[in-house]
């Protein structure tokens, strides 16, 4: 008779449990559907000539076609954006490790006034968004006579990505012990010196994953550099599928075809680096 | 002496090597626009070359005062405040829950979940716009299977009506419901519906029932086609609703990181104690995710201020300008229709402002909770 409440108690536990439990489930499934299931569709249909996509769009293709990959490389110029995209991640990654890194170093590092001023205004910066800026940076690039320009693009995303990146890494070399600093100090090495051959090897753990957070950030980037550049020769992969949504939209084959190419290359980076992007992403949004 | 004074010397010229490149970046980037924007928001600079072509001075505050007398600035505020409602109400709990079933594994495939949960971000934002502007059109796939579910209803309904009889010898009870089915936009194709109704009908010959069936489908079927991206009192839903299943990933690999932070025996011992999962999630994980909690709903305030292409891809801003939010309503304004460079530019300094706002509330969050987590 005691035990009655406690069981009515724990009974009515666990049907809430199992209650939140099944919620979780459905509402994990609906979200896990609600992303495989268009990327599914989207595949499919890049694969049927418009006018089969016109009568079906569900199910799989019945005469499948690679035509519509040939027409929407073509007409969106896949050739010049693919290229583009590349050389923007790359060189902006690189700049924002390498800048991240090296004023890292001398923040956490080398004692200076000037620290709590600089490193202050880059803390801050973690949560100015650019996006916000991007009318007076578009009059800016055309002051400097840079609009049209790689150097603008590479510039805007080295400079929005320089809060987080030096935001990690001065917290990481922080924690490098400054006995290893002094001792190469005493033996005459010089600042650049140490940051070459003691500092650089032992932050490859923080550039990668700052590495792998800009690599997925500037690949997607989409409303700067659409104020920065106008020209095809210069614009990336998201400029490039943004045509197909509109002039281009009714082509359905192409449309598809077009948003497949562009969201191939991110799905497979995920699938191989899954571990340090959720790091990554982790770290970069703990403090931000 | 001399030595030591190189020494610092060279301190100095190290630190300003390495510090340097990156201020001057971080200055030409952040520091200077907002300078930029607002000296031209305060004059009636306009376009073309800034020194050596159209004069032009300091107004005063006007275009500020345009701005906040502007109904379509208070609309997009509004609806920027949705996106920061969504994630602060939606995104952040579903977030916290989907994190602690994964860290105590009270689900199966705990990593599967959580992979595939954070794929939209992944993915670039035109593609995710592009796709679901086209799944809730007329064309895509919503509306394909509901079309066909109608159809479905459709033909068996009308099925049940001419059941076995010869559809060319219909009686006119029949012919009536029929067209009853119809429903007015139906019979609206005939003058004298019954009469032209079994001419039709007869015109398929004898005992043809399955090409029948297919052609009253085809011509009384109602059609339903979606209007939520076109519809202005429910455009937003959509775009609220794709945000939400989008970012909601985010917030759980932010939760998780921090769940993984806390000692797990102290939660071994509470359960071994007799604490139930709920009390687990309430007294121990809540408390320390405080502070997460107070950066995830930060963070969504600055998310919000700085979203722009899902909305530019899925609707462009419109109808009208009924999904516009800050960032879009400036871009209207600079580059749509005849430009208004000063207007941006005090668009673009109120949303800084709303920034330095959020920087002030971290630092005053981070006194109040600082310690508790890193």
């Amino acid at each position: 008779m005691i035990a009655t409440p406690v069981n009515r108690r724990f009974s009515a536990e666990r049907i809430a449990s199992a209650l939140a439990k099944g919620l979780a489930y459905a509402v994990m499934s609906l979200f896990a559907l609600m992303t495989l299931y268009p990327i599914f569709w989207l595949f499919m249909n890049s694969f049927k000539p418009t006018r089969e996509f016109q009568m079906s769009q569900l199910g799989f293709p019945k005469s499948p076609t690679l035509d519509n990959f040939v027409g929407a490389w073509n007409l969106g110029e896949f050739s010049k954006l693919i290229p583009n995209s590349l050389i923007y991640t790359a060189g902006a990654t690189i700049g924002i490790v390498l800048l991240s890194v090296l004023a890292g170093f001398a923040f956490a590092k080398i004692k200076s006034r000037a620290t709590a001023p600089i490193y202050g205004s880059f803390v801050i910066g973690i949560l100015l968004t650019v996006q916000s800026l991007m009318i007076p940076l578009f009059l800016e690039v055309n002051l400097l006579g840079i609009y049209n320009t790689r150097i603008a693009v590479l510039l805007v995303y080295i400079g929005s990505g320089l809060p987080i990146g030096i935001y990690l890494s001065t917290e990481f070399i922080k924690a490098i012990p400054g006995s290893l600093i002094e001792s190469a100090r005493i033996d005459g090495a010089s600042y650049l010196r140490i940051f070459r051959s003691i500092i650089l090897p032992m932050t490859v753990p923080v550039a990668t994953t700052l590495a792998i957070l800009n690599i997925t950030n500037v690949w997607n980037e989409f409303a700067l550099i659409n104020i920065l550049v106008a020209k095809t020769e210069l614009k990336s992969l998201p400029l490039g599928m943004f045509r197909f949504s509109g002039s281009l939209s009714s082509d359905y084959g192409k449309q598809f075809a077009a948003l497949t190419i562009g969201m191939l290359p991110m799905l497979v980076f995920y699938v191989a680096f899954r571990k340090q992007i959720t790091k990554g992403v982790a770290a970069g949004a703990v403090k931000g | 002496m001399t030595r030591t004074r190189g020494k610092r010397g060279e301190e100095t010229r190290a630190y300003w090597t390495m510090v340097l490149p990156a201020f001057v970046v971080y200055l030409l980037v952040m520091a200077f626009p907002i300078v930029l924007s607002l000296v031209l928001s305060l004059s009636d600079y306009n376009g073309g070359r800034m020194f050596g072509g159209k004069p032009w001075g300091v107004v005063g505050f006007d275009h500020y005062a345009k701005v906040f007398s502007d109904s379509a600035f208070w609309h997009a505020l509004k609806n920027n405040s949705y996106i920061v409602l969504v994630s602060v109400f939606g995104q952040l709990p579903l977030g916290f829950v989907f994190a602690y079933v994964i860290y105590r594994r009270l689900v199966k495939w705990p990593d599967f979940w959580q992979g595939i949960l954070y794929v939209p971000n992944i993915i670039s934002i035109i593609v995710i716009g592009i796709l679901w502007q086209t799944i809730f059109s007329p064309v895509g796939p919503l509306a394909e299977v509901m079309n066909a579910a109608i159809r479905g209803g459709f033909q068996d309904r009308l099925n049940s009506i001419i059941a076995s009889a010869d559809p060319s010898a219909l009686s006119d009870e029949a012919l009536r419901r029929i067209l009853d089915l119809a429903g007015p936009s139906g019979a609206a194709m005939f003058t004298e519906p019954l009469i032209e109704l079994r001419d039709l009908l007869s015109s398929y010959g004898p005992g043809n029932s399955p090409e029948v069936l297919e052609g009253l489908t085809n011509l009384f079927a109602p059609k339903w086609t979606p209007d939520f991206l076109t519809k202005d009192d429910v455009a937003m839903l959509p775009i609220l609703f794709v945000i939400l299943w989008m970012y909601t990933g985010m917030y759980l690999i932010m939760f998780l990181a921090n769940m993984q932070k806390i000692d797990t025996q102290i939660v071994e011992a509470a359960r071994i104690d007799g604490a139930r999962e709920t009390q687990v999630m309430r007294y121990i994980i809540l408390p320390s995710l405080s502070g997460t909690f107070v950066n995830s709903a930060i963070l969504a305030i600055a998310g919000s201020l700085s979203s722009f292409a899902l909305i530019f891809a899925m609707t462009g801003g419109g109808p009208g300008h009924v999904t516009e939010i800050l960032s879009i309503y400036m871009f209207d304004k600079a580059f749509q229709g005849s430009p208004d460079f000063p207007l941006a530019n005090a668009i673009a300094l109120i949303m800084v402002g709303i920034s330095f706002v959020l920087i002030a509330l971290t630092k005053a969050m981070e006194k109040r909770y600082g310690g508790k987590e890193e």
